[in-house]
């Protein structure tokens, strides 16, 4: 038993490389032959796992060789579009100013319901709100709506917006980031002065806090371990 | 794509190459000396008519000795059921010299062979195991 264990730690680590090498996407982002590798991948990692009698090789040189088949079609596929177009197909228009393209459709394999899923999943749920909509290749459909019906922005409305700063998390669960704080060029000393100007209890210490993050504007959230979140204005900070 | 990315695929395609070539002379190497060592006792054989010879049973346990040293490296890339058959017959020739059985003998020398000859042909990269 003890083998399987540590068989099933091999194999776990493995298949843990195999798919950081693969690169971060998710399973709904992944292309036809991602998608076609990762089933292979989870198939080929259980044989050795569980079957002693097999060389822990046996799973491993799959493995290895679908990573290398991977990099290889990835290669491919950046290189030479035409060869990315067969290997992970193109985008398609369902949906165009004249409605339905009933031939993309049937190409697809899609039916009318598919396609009302897929528009009410983008959060239209009428066609006719739908100027086009996009089955891309990683089968998520796409969709531009038609003017009626896209949503308002701040450049219709000719308002001043301010362009919003990603927020630096300085403390996350009582420790101090601190790469972050290099960042936002504040001190130890200045993140600890920030939660006590911003918390009632004044002998609080970075321990006692959950999140700590601040925008360059200054702007800033605050929640400590045992209390609720609050927002504050802070000086601005000068990012690194 | 990054560096990084084109140095990890050269290290594993290597990595796939050492073990490939690592198979093909681990494997094969301690399977030929298998079956030279069955020839050699088959000549041996050939000139007598019992087992109760001291020259037969030191090759049976050179033959021994040599079979649970490379199971080892064996088991590494083999799968391990595809191999304890040698073992089994292996250990059944010390049995036969026990009851001077000469025929069984014979008959497990045979299988000894026949087991290394298929599992040669087996390991083999060619067209028809490939499909």
């Amino acid at each position: 038993m003890l083998t399987i264990v540590i068989r099933s730690i091999i194999i776990y680590l493995i298949v843990l490389l195999v798919f950081r090498l693969m690169g971060k996407r998710q399973l709904g982002q992944m292309q036809p032959f991602e998608l076609v590798l990762t089933l292979i991948i989870a198939d080929l990692a259980t044989i050795p796992m569980a079957e002693v009698s097999v060389p822990v090789l046996h799973g491993v040189v799959p493995l290895l060789t679908l990573v290398v088949l991977h990099f290889l079609l990835t290669l491919i596929c950046r290189s030479s579009q035409h060869l990315s177009k067969i290997i992970s197909g193109k985008p398609v228009i369902i949906v165009n100013p004249k409605g339905i393209d009933y031939r993309a459709m049937k190409k697809l394999n899609l039916s009318t319901d598919d396609l009302f899923e897929a528009l009410r999943a983008c959060g239209y749920f009428s066609i006719s709100q739908v100027q086009y909509a996009i089955m891309e290749t990683n089968g998520k459909v796409s969709v531009m709506p038609k003017a009626s019906s896209a949503p308002v922005t701040n450049s219709d409305l000719n308002t001043d917006a301010v362009d919003s700063f990603l927020p630096l998390v300085l403390v996350s669960e009582g420790k101090v980031i601190k790469e972050n704080i290099l960042l936002a060029g504040v001190s130890q000393q200045e993140v600890q002065k920030i939660i006590k100007e911003n918390n009632k209890n004044k002998n609080i210490s970075i321990k006692d806090v959950l999140l700590l993050t601040v925008d360059k504007t200054g702007e800033g959230y605050l929640q400590t371990k045992k209390g609720e979140g609050i927002s504050f204005q802070t000086k601005r900070l000068v990012e690194q | 794509m990054k560096f990084f990315h084109y140095i990890n695929f050269i290290l594993i395609v290597l990595l796939l190459i050492g073990i490939c070539v690592c198979e093909e002379v681990i494997v094969s190497n301690s399977l030929k000396d298998i079956q030279s060592k069955c020839y050699e006792i088959e000549n041996v054989l050939s000139e007598l008519d019992d087992l109760k010879n001291m020259n037969i049973t030191m090759k049976i346990d050179n033959l021994e000795y040599v079979w649970t040293e490379d199971e080892k490296a064996m088991c590494l890339l083999v799968n391990h059921k595809n191999i304890q058959e040698i073992g089994q017959e292996i250990a059944k020739l010390k049995l036969y010299i026990a009851s001077n059985d000469i025929d069984a003998f014979r008959v497990s020398i045979e299988e000894i062979k026949f087991y290394c000859h298929s599992y040669l042909h087996f390991m083999g990269a060619n067209l028809h195991n490939v499909l």
